[in-house]
């Protein structure tokens, strides 16, 4: 199927029907990608952003570096260490919670040791592997890089997207209880504990299946900073959401194809960031001048 | 106790025996008894630190505790519960009507307040007086606003057991008056409801049987008989031995 769509696409390159770079079969995997990425971390990134959970989101991502460190040195391919790197970041995720929910210490404390700890044992590991493999291959891990997405990555994406939106819906109004007042979650038969463990692991998983595209040290900005502008443009839940998703597709989209169109020697992650940068930057000054104005 | 209390209770009745809870090393409640009538309004009083919502919270099942809560339930078992407040972001772009699909539906609240929800989310809010400030953000009200705002969504179910966490601290006059009526309209039903408050002169108007709690029960009765100047004493000095407010 994917042969035939990328087969599709550099018909219509050639005919006209879609920009040049199309005719290119990394263009066609990379669109793939940022129709799946965008709406899937927009939707997760209103939830990152009502749980205050922005440094959690941060923190994962980064640990995708050791996960990819430690893939390297287990013998995975330098490119697609998934097991490694959903090994690690889930064990990563799933301690941090544990130990949140048993200890006294602030959030913010405990997420700041564990990103850390983790990040040591990633650059000690990355300088020991750094022999093993082109060292370039970690850039790309850290910033996002169109040109190695291939089928394996676009159906890992593809997956993991449908799993957490599945899961991310069905329980959208539970998991934003528990975090307003867990106990009238749990009057209400909200399992505020369990769903604390879902949502860290969705989060997780999305952000390691994005790191192909966007970078480790990247992804967690299009959790947030989409949901910051739409916070700021929208009145109601239902405009923070849909306002949301759009600047992550769009950003995402233009993102990945401008530096190509216009020959930007810039990464796809942070292309996508920087783009989704302007719209925060347009609805902060909108909102300066709205509050001026009155 | 007063003479309009509904003739079938749909609430349960209470019982709770010795119940013992500690913290860490601090000793939170000692053999508390507790015995709550169904479809009455029990209202606990005392100082701040006492263990009133340490109790609630035993009471609905969320603190490990000793000694023993009987609840026996004639039919429903619906639980309403108003909590002292909400944490989040009152930046937040959720509207009343946001917070209310959030509370009573599982339908994602960007997907609006489904059909089925929407009039009866209509009449509880208009029974506390906020029927007019639905579109407004959560954000945007005041302290007593959201408070009533909570009020009504722990009127979604309709409960056969109210537990109320202080829902009139911070509220305004009119909004105390909403409240109040709320709570004897839902009592007229039956429901059994406990409720912690600290205005003593509301209590001694609207609740059935009142339970001073520090630490373990300081006097419980009819509050015409048990709310005296002796025992207000009693709360204020205990309070002031223990370095708390009433």
């Amino acid at each position: 199927m994917m042969e035939a769509l990328r087969l599709l696409a550099h018909d219509l390159a050639l005919s006209g029907g879609l920009p040049a770079s199309f005719q290119y079969g990394f263009v066609t995997n990379a669109v793939l990608c940022a129709l799946l990425v965008g709406p899937v971390l927009g939707s997760i990134g209103t939830m990152v952003v009502t749980k205050r959970l922005a440094f959690f989101s941060q923190a994962v991502g980064q640990a995708a570096l050791t996960g990819v460190a430690i893939g390297i040195l287990i013998g995975e391919p330098p490119t697609a260490p998934y097991a490694s790197l959903f090994g690690f970041c889930v064990l990563f995720a799933l301690a941090l919670n544990f130990t949140k929910n048993r200890t006294r210490m602030s959030s913010d404390t405990l997420i700041g040791v564990f990103l850390s700890i983790s990040m040591a044992i990633g650059a000690s590991l990355l300088v020991w592997v750094a022999g093993q493999v082109n060292v370039h291959l970690v850039d790309k891990v850290l910033f996002g890089s169109i040109l190695t997405v291939n089928d394996l990555d676009i159906a890992v994406l593809a997956v993991m997207s449908g799993l957490v939106g599945v899961v991310g819906l069905a329980r959208y109004n539970r998991m934003l209880l528990a975090s307003f007042n867990p106990q009238l979650a749990k009057v209400r038969g909200v399992q505020v504990a369990f769903l604390d463990y879902v949502f860290v692991v969705m989060v997780t998983v999305i952000t390691v299946a994005s790191v192909k595209i966007i970078g480790a040290m990247l992804v967690e900005a299009l959790f947030l900073i989409p949901a910051a502008a739409a916070r700021i443009w929208s009145g109601s839940m239902r405009g923070f959401f849909a306002i949301t998703v759009a600047i992550s597709t769009v950003s995402t989209l233009v993102g990945i194809l401008a530096p190509m169109e216009f020959d930007l020697p810039i990464p796809s992650g942070g292309a996508i960031i920087l783009c989704a940068s302007l719209f925060f930057l347009a609805a902060t000054v909108s909102r300066l001048f709205t509050r001026h104005a009155s | 106790m007063r003479d309009d209390i509904a003739t079938t209770a749909r609430g349960p009745s209470i019982h709770i025996q010795g119940l013992g809870l500690t913290l860490g090393r601090s000793s939170i409640l000692e053999n508390v008894c507790v015995d709550i009538v169904p479809g009455t309004i029990h209202c606990l009083i005392g100082p701040n630190g006492g263990g009133k919502t340490s109790l609630l919270r035993s009471l609905l099942g969320q603190m490990p505790h000793t000694g023993t809560i009987r609840i026996d339930w004639p039919a429903g078992r619906r639980i309403g519960y108003v909590p002292q407040q909400l944490d989040f972001d009152r930046d937040l772009p959720m509207t009343v009507d946001d917070f209310m699909a959030i509370t009573v539906q599982d339908r994602p609240v960007f997907m609006g307040l489904s059909r089925r929800k929407a009039c009866a989310v209509a009449e509880v809010l208009d029974a506390v007086g906020m029927s007019q400030k639905r579109k407004r953000r959560m954000g945007a009200l005041s302290g007593g606003e959201r408070q009533r705002v909570l009020f009504a969504q722990a009127m979604l179910p309709f409960p056969d057991l109210l537990i109320l966490d202080e829902p009139m601290a911070g509220v305004d006059e009119v909004g105390s008056q909403f409240i109040a009526k709320a709570v004897m309209d839902i009592r007229a039903k039956g429901t059994t409801i406990v409720w912690i408050h600290h205005d003593l002169a509301e209590v001694r108007e609207l609740a059935d049987t009142v339970t001073c709690l520090n630490r373990t029960v300081v006097f419980t009765g009819d509050p015409a008989e048990v709310l005296s100047p002796e025992h207000i004493l009693e709360i204020f000095s205990h309070a002031h031995h223990h370095g708390k407010k009433p």
